[in-house]
């Protein structure tokens, strides 16, 4: 009897559970189409400016533009951006991209470089605080509707000190958006640049001058990189989301099926031993 | 020719064009068709687009324009189809 009760019991919660990663995953889908579209509209912007770049790109171009500098030797300082999500209930989306930040850091300390962190959403900075880093930067305002302009104040200190030598390189950690079960965590160098392929020779006209030029287009290009990798993380972290709350949603409902079954033999072992209790009693009377 | 108005956030026009009249940096260009490849920068103001059906007009700022086999790119930080009062 209690054993029917407990089982019955634990049904109605599985039940309940499961009820709410459907939901879940539903919101994750619907949230997925809308960040994926926006990372698909970000590239044709994103195609047109490497194109320009490669076509002007000129070695000599790399004496003049500090944002082209390469660092003589070993790098010294290197600002590492993080890009996690602020909520959880995403499956291993986090902890890759934090086990990779890790090892970056390990890999980069190890080399004797002082690395800066800086964080954005939630679950990699409460991560690293409870492991006792600091963070130059937090920002947990970002979530999944990633702007330009966000891109811009995440980018743009960085882009400054770059150029006046304080930081040798700007890397970031961030989930790529390959398609929605593939994510992987990536590491992107923003600075120093890297070098172009060499792009085709159209004899451009070029106004004011091909300097002039560089000179406003790299600096739209390190926040475009920035921009994108953080529309990427908040697609991938939907995508992410979805797997989980499908595979979470499925076991509900193994797991439904094995105690329902469970519960059914249960209650048929008990109807049997009451009638046999019952015809045992009727035969001990007519004894 | 072909155009493209280009924002870092998406594609905000795709077409053809008779003429292209765009905000440089030092003051408006215009575009026709079979105009040698050239890139500029931008300046902030109003893109106009000609085509056989009317003028669309965008609010741009910051950013290129490049040209080149036929095909005009507005590569703009900011790029938005303006209202009514900007295309007069």
């Amino acid at each position: 009897m209690a054993k029917t009760r407990e089982l019955k019991r634990r049904i109605h919660s599985v039940e309940k559970t499961r009820q709410i990663t459907k939901t879940m995953e539903m919101i994750a889908t619907s949230r997925l189409k809308r960040t994926q579209d926006r990372v698909v509209a970000a590239r044709p912007y994103a195609a047109a400016l490497a194109e320009v770049i490669g076509t002007l790109y000129d070695p000599r171009l790399e004496e003049q533009f500090p944002l082209l500098r390469y660092p003589v030797g070993d790098p010294k300082r290197v600002a590492l951006v993080l890009i996690t999500s602020n909520r959880g209930l995403c499956g291993s989306f986090n902890a890759n991209l934090i086990r990779m930040a890790r090892d970056r850091i390990a890999e980069l300390e190890a080399r004797g470089v002082e690395v800066e962190l800086r964080g954005v959403g939630r679950k990699g900075i409460g991560y690293f605080k409870y492991m006792g880093r600091s963070f130059a930067e937090e920002r947990l305002d970002i979530g999944d509707r990633p702007t330009p302009e966000h891109a811009a104040e995440l980018v743009e200190p960085l882009m400054r000190r770059f150029e006046e030598g304080e930081l040798d390189a700007v890397e970031v950690v961030f989930a790529r958006f390959d398609n929605p079960v593939s994510t992987p965590p990536t590491l992107l160098r923003l600075l120093p640049i890297a070098r172009p392929e060499g792009g085709q020779t159209v004899n451009y006209i070029l106004r004011p001058s091909p300097q002039e030029i560089v000179r406003t287009i790299l600096p739209l290009y390190v926040r475009n990189g920035m921009y994108r990798a953080l529309v990427e993380s908040a697609a991938s972290e939907n995508g992410a989301r979805r797997t989980a709350m499908k595979n979470a949603t499925d076991s509900a409902g193994d797991m439904i099926d094995v105690l329902r079954r469970n519960y059914n033999r249960a209650r048929q072992s008990q109807i049997t031993q009451e009638l046999a209790e019952i015809v045992g009693g009727a035969e001990a009377l007519k004894g | 020719m072909r155009i493209t108005v280009l924002s870092p956030e998406q594609s905000v026009y795709e077409g053809d064009a008779n003429a292209v009249v765009a905000p440089a940096y030092d003051g408006q260009v215009g575009i026709l068709p079979r105009h040698a490849p050239f890139v500029t920068l931008l300046g902030d103001g109003v893109l106009t687009i000609r085509d056989s059906e009317g003028t669309h007009a965008f609010r741009v700022r910051g950013g290129f324009l490049q040209v080149g086999d036929d095909t005009v790119k507005v590569v703009a930080e900011h790029a938005e189809t303006a209202g009514e009062e900007d295309a007069a």
